[in-house]
């Protein structure tokens, strides 16, 4: 097979990824204006965008995605930070590992919404509250890739650290985390790909900002274009997120051509 | 002057629960591999163990490192017992071991970042020995962009950085080809022979030992021990084409002679290879 061929194939593929949405955006016009559906209840693509403009140019959505964004962060950084930590020390210490493996694998059992009525109980409906039922989400992927890419370190580079006399945070930071990078930075995609999946979740409950209470107003106020809105905002933010983390993994695993340590 | 002394060194390894092994009727969940090892190393000899599959040449080196403790016996270093790696100590291992998110230069410098040495002065010394191994292009690459034998010269490199007194070499070529294992083989030597390095080399290929060592040591069937210590009479600075003088012929004869019995005792310990119990 030749190279343009390959190409040729690859513009192809793509072209049909676009083909097919744009089909259903078309469909679903064209339903709305032969009055198929009632304008109500499926709001035409076109009327959305505008309602997507308006929402921008008002300041409305800009000021609660700040909000949200910032709640996923924080929900992040608390979920994600506990997760690093404890995943390094199971990945270290086998007594460790021994001792928090089994309640960490069945708390994971326990269904993400599962955790709100305790919660609420907890903290009661305020923002710690959200910001820790997000951080619930963020924290399992961190710890199981973190523990994974610890525990993995190839057993070379544990003598050959000491070998050369690395010892504690010098181990840590020159030999233990760079060789566990790449699975770390699966963890960290992943537990904000989660913080941002639960969001919603964690704006359903008394908010009165963020992008979630943005779709409840407009469930509450039947402006099914609202809602609509929010959920294109919300797809196209996680791809937006999930592309530059992508970026991210990229850049700082430049140079290594595989993940279990290259010719190690 | 000795460097190293070991005396009666030996180390046992316990089987997996539930394995055993049963050697002349005695049934055990224990493996000998070192069983009374004795050796005097010379400051600055280029000392080759070779030695049958599985007899313990590896571990021998790994105690002398520092990365292992034996069963019983020690091992001194400049007169001292060896309980930890020391700094006077180098290692390469078969497997390069480089660092894939370092470049080969950086991976040169990462021995001399944990003894304080300064950037300049490490980048420096990382350079030279680049350029000492034809490398000089390549600092800014990293492993994956290495051929196999570049990367071994970067990990001898690494270790030669520190400036060991004492070398030492776990099969490092064993995973190259033969034409690049000759070239580095000639690399080494004529490296080490500008050095007061000493350097304990294990190795499977008696062509390598003879062509490498002022002496050869000989290591028998499991449990090792030394066998054999063979003097390798052939004059220095040595070059590749001494392998093919009749000399040298004479020394790899001597070590095959020394070392065939316990090749044949070692095929025959697969008899004795561990079982499960149950």
């Amino acid at each position: 097979m030749s190279l343009k061929f390959l190409q040729r194939f690859n513009v192809k593929d793509r072209l049909l990824g676009l083909i097919v949405p744009l089909f259903v955006l078309a469909l679903w016009q064209g339903a709305v204006s032969q009055h198929l559906f009632s304008e109500l209840l499926l709001v035409p693509p076109l009327t959305l965008w505008n309602t997507i403009i308006e929402l921008f140019r008002s300041g409305d959505l800009i000021s609660n995605i700040q909000v949200s964004l910032n709640r996923v962060f924080l929900g992040f950084l608390l979920g994600g930070s506990a997760g690093f930590i404890l995943g390094v020390g199971m990945g270290l210490s086998p007594v460790i590992n021994r001792a928090l493996g089994p309640l960490v694998k069945v708390l994971q059992q326990v269904p993400e919404l599962a955790w709100m009525p305790m919660i609420i109980l907890l903290f009661g409906i305020d923002e710690f509250a959200r910001i820790f039922f997000i951080a619930i989400g963020a924290f399992y992927p961190m710890i199981f890739n973190t523990y994974q890419g610890v525990s993995g370190v190839p057993e070379k580079y544990h003598e050959l650290a000491r070998v050369f006399d690395y010892k504690s945070f010098r181990y840590l930071s020159k030999v233990i985390i760079p060789s566990a990078l790449p699975s770390i930075i699966t963890g960290i995609r992943l537990s904000i790909g989660l913080s941002w999946m639960f969001l919603v979740g964690a704006e359903l409950f008394g908010t009165e900002s963020g992008v979630g209470f943005l779709m409840i107003m407009g469930r509450q106020m039947f402006q099914i274009d609202v809602v609509m809105a929010g959920l294109v905002v919300i797809g196209t933010l996680g791809l937006i997120i999930n592309t530059l983390l992508k970026k991210f993994e990229q850049f700082v695993l430049r140079g290594r051509v595989s993940f279990d340590g290259g010719a190690a | 002057m000795d460097i190293i002394v070991a005396k009666d060194v030996r180390k046992k390894f316990k089987l997996k629960h539930g394995q055993q092994v049963k050697n002349n009727g005695i049934v055990s969940n224990e493996i000998d591999a070192l069983g009374g090892f004795d050796l005097n190393i010379k400051k600055g000899e280029f000392l080759v163990l070779v030695g049958p599959s599985g007899s313990g040449k590896s571990v021998f080196l790994d105690i002398v490192g520092g990365l292992s403790t034996p069963t019983s016996g020690v091992v001194y270093l400049d007169d001292k017992p060896v309980d930890a790696p020391s700094e006077k100590t180098g290692y390469v291992f078969q497997q390069y071991a480089l660092f894939p998110w370092r470049t080969a230069l950086s991976n040169i410098e990462f021995g001399l970042e944990s003894r304080g040495v300064v950037k300049e002065e490490r980048v420096k010394i990382a350079r030279e020995l680049l350029s000492l191994f034809g490398l000089s292009d390549f600092e800014d690459r990293y492993p994956y962009q290495l051929s196999g034998g570049m990367q071994q010269r970067v990990a001898i490199a690494r270790a030669l950085a520190t400036k060991p007194e004492v070398l030492l070499m776990d099969e490092p070529f064993a995973a190259l080809d033969a034409q690049t294992r000759e070239i580095l083989q000639n690399e080494l030597i004529r490296i080490w022979e500008g050095t007061d390095t000493t350097v304990i080399f294990v190795t499977h290929s008696i062509d390598e030992a003879v062509f490498l060592a002022d002496r050869v040591a000989v290591v028998t069937a499991r449990p090792g021990k030394i066998k054999e210590i063979i003097e390798i009479d052939l004059p220095r600075p040595r070059h590749g084409d001494i392998r093919s003088c009749s000399a040298f012929a004479a020394n790899r004869h001597k070590v095959w002679g020394a070392l065939k019995a316990e090749v044949n005792k070692a095929q025959q310990d697969w008899k004795h290879a561990p079982v499960n119990s149950k």
